[in-house]
């Protein structure tokens, strides 16, 4: 085993993009030792540090040097490298000089196929120093970065730009040109706290170094733990507790080297604005954190995380209280100006707001929307009263649009709907359905929790879905500039997650009815179904359900997602049953044999005309199991009905050891195709399982 | 001679590189009123070697409109200014009532080519020359990404944070007129009335102390609040729909003409009066929303044309300014 040393590589830059900073040094830490294995150095699993103005690796025991490496080459074969009188022709010379040795130095090689002339040398491994500026040069230039930049006069192109670079092997720094820098052994401190040199001692008392005499917190991980105590620590001592967005968390570990929380409050009058419009001027703008009391409600206070030990703490406080205020007395100017205005009253402005060149304006929409919704929801079997509900909610749902508020907090679109419709006395299933009508937002969002809501949501989903398909829009590749899979998915969700038992197939129809300039909608429903239904097979894998799990419920071709997602379930729980495999088989089985029989299958299966105790026991065993899975089924129990299925198991393999199903005998072939059927048949209720590759 | 023999407090990191001291200053500004923090910007930027320039004498949105700005950022030649420009922007207008939002106010703009290795260092001190102590302060670089549909432009950078508040923008232009920066410009535009507000602690831009001389205290309410109810009736109510859309098509007629005739300089003056003329009917609501992207185009395909003139006007002068900067580099 050769020696080793730790590797430090640090890239010390202006203030690094918050949002990937994380994913930019994680991607540089692979690359550095996707690099050191290529260049046989052995693979390496280094640790990342990342601050606003550093990316940093350390990678533990790199070898010193490349191992030595024996190399082959072969030469001419012996036939044409030697004359009759043995000396050697010009080709074995050329081979040779090739080499760098005489013809009596190379070795000869012999197999089956024949005899060569061989090379034999040891390479020496190059150093690990000797490497270090390719592989570092290599790395850098395999980051993925969205948008490269440029600055002063240099050729190089990095995030930002570069700073100082640190190259630590063992005790050696390495200097070599590197991003427009040359690099050396020595860091840098935080900015203010610490701007000059830091000398490492070795690479591994890297963060311990710049921790101990730099102001920095090199790991981020650990920074934003810190940052959390802190926050909590401060919140506590305003007698609440901090509301931590974990993405918000993220942010301010990616905007400070050295944490510091500043505890800040604010005019108790602002507490009349909703905790809504007050998280988001707390978090959006100002990246605070805001303070809730026992109750849940917020508190007037915020724990902002600044980046300095400051001389007089006071004026970092007395500065953020001073930004948060004019953000808030606009919130409440907005939040006062917009109710003079009821959401009713705001729909004709909707006119004017384009939703799609080709599709109207958000008026239009939303009158389909409107419509849609109360198809949904008398679906989803409600009454009379909560359809119209169902409208109402439709009709308005868009209108917050045309608000101030959402012109200036946009994230707050449908929060802020909700609130103007309570303020405006809308029933309140309308106002929380408004609310819940872009739910789920996101991968993991929550569906809508409302009814209403959920028949809204997938009304305005559907809605989209089809009018951007209409309009001949639909995805194509890696292209979805309407988002139309997110779109799909949550719809697919709220009726699945949601337990809605409703027809994608007939909803997507009445969807297409709303679009009334387009004639020739019913090729779109197909496609807009086909779309959906792929999401839905992304949905099911995404949990772990195999593919042809799907494929077999698939095959049945069910229209309730709902339905589908239950058969998902009970095929794959009968999927990991001992009995699924052979029972596959046998379905298959069956299904090849009915497809090959010329003979008129008669629906009833006749006892008489039992021959063998095979068919007899298995015709007993699935009258017997009928009843009760046709019950199953009934209630959709699916689950159950597969694992009572399963019981068959015996029955069918003794039936097709035993029983010759072709017999001559037309009376007894009808006879046991008749059975074989019905048996096929109770699987199919399900699913066709002779799909699954078992 | 305070600003004399100036060395920078924040060395940067890894490089002896310093510019020429800064030496013209031998007052102290009395940075607590307005004028006295522009005078003090100009002092600091000038001894830093850059131009010191007055506003561009036309209705600009921002200082990157500026020609010394937009255009000097083109090309291979070295530029370095600084100036206040005041910034129009009809929307922003709240008839002088809100205490924060003004269509008329200032930048003071500086746009250094190429940008300096150190130029966050010598923003960091241009700070300190104001007055504000890093080590007491929070300052922060908190990204802030720019770009321009109708400059056809974009850059990376920040917005600087004192204590949680916005001051700068700080950005390196990577493109300008469709045409890639090369090298790269540093752009720092300080939002002045907000470092004025926070210096002078008052909440409302028009309680800012403009100047406190022997004639007594003068107010920026004083000096801007009537032009402020003014122009803000007639940014929303009466600016002439009809006229501004005809005027808009006029302009751009005559920058193709001028830039058929390479005159990129008041080829330029045309973009920047459609793009006003633009942003009136905008505040004025009077263009739809696909009426809008259409302007935009439109303007953007005007500074892209002009950016191109005014390349290939300085190519064929020979760059004049890029002998000097290699004489200077040689140093």
């Amino acid at each position: 085993m050769s020696e080793t040393a730790d590797l430090l590589v640090e890239i010390g830059t202006e203030e690094l993009p918050p949002k990937t900073l994380r994913k930019l040094s994680e991607a540089f830490g692979v690359a550095l030792c996707d690099r050191l294995e290529a260049k046989i150095l052995g693979a390496h699993q280094g640790t990342v540090y990342a601050t606003p103005r550093r990316l940093a690796v350390l990678v533990p025991e790199v070898p010193t040097n490349q191992p030595d490496r024996d190399i082959e080459r072969r030469g001419p074969a012996l036939d044409a490298a030697f004359d009759a009188q043995g000396n050697p022709t010009k080709a074995a010379e050329g081979f040779a000089r090739s080499c760098g040795v005489e013809v009596d130095h190379l070795d000869r090689y012999e197999t089956a196929d024949g005899r060569w002339l061989l090379f034999r040398s040891t390479a020496v491994g190059e150093s690990t120093l000797s490497l270090l500026p390719a592989i570092v040069e290599e790395a850098l230039a395999r980051i993925p970065i969205a948008r490269r930049m440029r600055w002063s006069n240099l050729d190089v192109e990095f995030v930002r730009p570069v700073h100082w670079v640190t190259l630590l092997y063992g005790s050696d720094s390495v200097e070599v040109d590197i991003m427009g820098v040359r690099s050396g052994g020595n860091t840098y401190g935080h900015r203010f706290h610490h701007p000059q040199s830091v000398a490492l001692s070795e690479p591994s008392e890297y963060a311990k170094t710049l921790y101990g005499g730099a102001h920095v917190i090199a790991e981020f991980a650990a920074r934003k733990e810190v940052i959390r105590t802190q926050v909590e620590e401060a919140a506590e001592s305003t007698g609440g507790h901090a509301v931590i967005d974990e993405a918000l968390l993220e942010e301010n570990a990616a905007l400070v080297e050295w944490p510091v929380a500043v505890t800040g409050s604010f005019d108790v009058l602002y507490l009349a604005l909703p905790d809504c419009v007050l998280t988001a001027t707390m978090q959006g703008h100002q990246r605070y954190f805001p303070i809730a009391g026992d109750d849940g409600a917020l508190m007037p206070h915020f724990v902002a995380i600044s980046n300095i030990e400051s001389s007089n703490p006071d004026t970092v406080r007395h500065g953020n209280e001073r930004v948060i205020r004019p953000r808030l007395a606009d919130a409440a100017f907005f939040f006062e100006a917009d109710q003079k205005k009821s959401l009713e009253e705001r729909r004709d402005s909707l006119k004017d707001v384009v939703y799609q060149e080709k599709l109207g304006s958000v008026y239009d929409k939303s009158e389909r929307v409107s419509h849609l919704a109360g198809i949904v929801a008398i679906a989803m079997g409600h009454n009379p009263d909560e359809v119209k509900l169902a409208r109402r909610a439709g009709t308005l749902f868009k209108c917050d649009l045309v608000t101030d508020m959402v012109g200036e907090f946009p994230e707050l679109q449908g929060a802020m709907g909700r609130e103007y419709a309570l303020a405006g006395g809308e029933d309140i299933p309308v106002a929380i359905a408004i609310g819940e009508s872009y739910m789920p937002r996101f991968a993991g969002d929550t569906i809508p929790s409302s009814s209403i809501g959920r028949a809204l949501s997938v009304a305005d989903r559907l809605d989209t879905l089809m009018g951007i398909f209409l309009i001949g829009q639909a995805p194509t590749g890696d292209k979805d500039p309407f988002a139309l899979r997110r779109t799909a998915l949550g719809a697919l969700r709220i009726m699945i997650e949601g337990e809605l038992p409703l027809d994608l197939h007939k909803l997507l129809k009445s969807t297409a009815d709303g679009f009334a300039q387009f004639s020739d909608s019913a090729g779109v429903v197909d496609e807009v179904m086909e779309f959906v239904l792929e999401r839905l097979k992304g949905y099911f894998v995404d949990q772990g359900v195999p593919v042809d799990v799907f494929q077999a419920v698939q095959a049945r071709e069910p229209r309730e997602p709902y339905d589908f997602a239950k058969r998902v379930h009970a095929v794959d729980a009968f999927r990991k049953l001992p009995e699924a495999a052979s029972l596959a088989a046998a379905n298959k089985r069956i299904q090849n044999i009915l497809k090959q029989a010329a003979d008129a299958v008669p629906e009833k299966v006749d006892d008489s005309l039992f021959a063998e105790d095979a068919e007899w026991n298995l015709a007993a065993k699935t009258l017997g199991l009928s009843p009760r899975v046709r019950e199953l089924l009934k209630m959709r129990d699916y689950t159950t009905a597969m694992t009572s299925l399963a019981g068959l198991r015996e029955g069918v393999d003794d039936f097709f050891d035993n029983v010759k199903v072709m017999d001559d005998d037309e009376r007894l072939r009808k006879n046991r195709l008749s059975l074989l059927q019905s048996i096929s048949n109770l699987f199919l209720e399900t699913a066709d399982i002779s799909k699954l590759q078992t | 001679m305070a600003n004399a023999g100036y060395t920078f407090l924040f060395p940067h990191p890894c490089r002896d590189a310093q510019l020429p001291p800064a030496e013209n200053s031998d007052s102290q500004r009395n940075v607590k009123t307005f004028q006295g923090l522009l005078l003090a910007l100009a002092d600091y930027w000038g001894g830093q070697g850059c131009v010191l320039l007055q506003p561009y004498d036309m209705e600009v949105g921002a200082g990157t409109f500026h020609p010394d700005t937009f255009l000097r950022a083109i090309g291979p030649e070295p530029w370095g200014a600084g100036h206040a420009q005041p910034s129009r922007r009809p929307a922003d207008g709240r008839y002088g009532e809100n205490p924060n939002r003004l269509q008329h106010y200032y930048q003071y703009q500086v746009a250094i080519k190429p940008s300096p290795l150190n130029i966050q260092e010598m923003y960091l001190d241009s700070l300190i020359w104001l007055g504000v102590d890093p080590l007491e302060h929070d300052i922060r670089f908190v990204e802030d990404n720019w770009e321009s549909p109708t400059l056809g432009a974009w850059g990376l950078g920040w917005e600087v944070w004192l204590n949680g508040m916005e001051i700068t923008q700080f950005t390196y232009f990577q493109q300008m007129g469709g045409i890639e920066c090369r090298p790269v410009t540093a752009e720092i535009a300080y939002g002045v009335e907000r470092i004025a507000m926070y210096l002078q602690g008052v909440d409302s831009i028009f309680d800012l102390v403009w100047t406190d001389g022997p004639r007594g205290k003068i107010s920026y309410g004083d000096v801007f609040r009537q032009n402020e109810t003014e122009m803000s009736a007639y940014n929303f109510e009466y600016a002439d729909t009809t006229v501004l859309a005809s005027q808009f098509d006029d302009f751009e007629r005559q920058c193709k003409f001028l830039v058929e005739r390479e005159l990129a300089r008041p080829a330029y003056d045309m973009v920047l009066k459609a793009s006003h003329s633009f942003n009136l009917l905008d505040s004025r609501h009077g263009i739809s929303v696909t009426e809008r992207q259409r302007y935009i185009l439109r303007v953007r395909a005007m500074s892209r044309q002009v950016a191109q003139c005014y390349l290939d006007n300085r190519r064929a002068l020979g760059f004049p300014l890029l002998h000097e900067a290699e004489v200077l580099n040689n140093v």
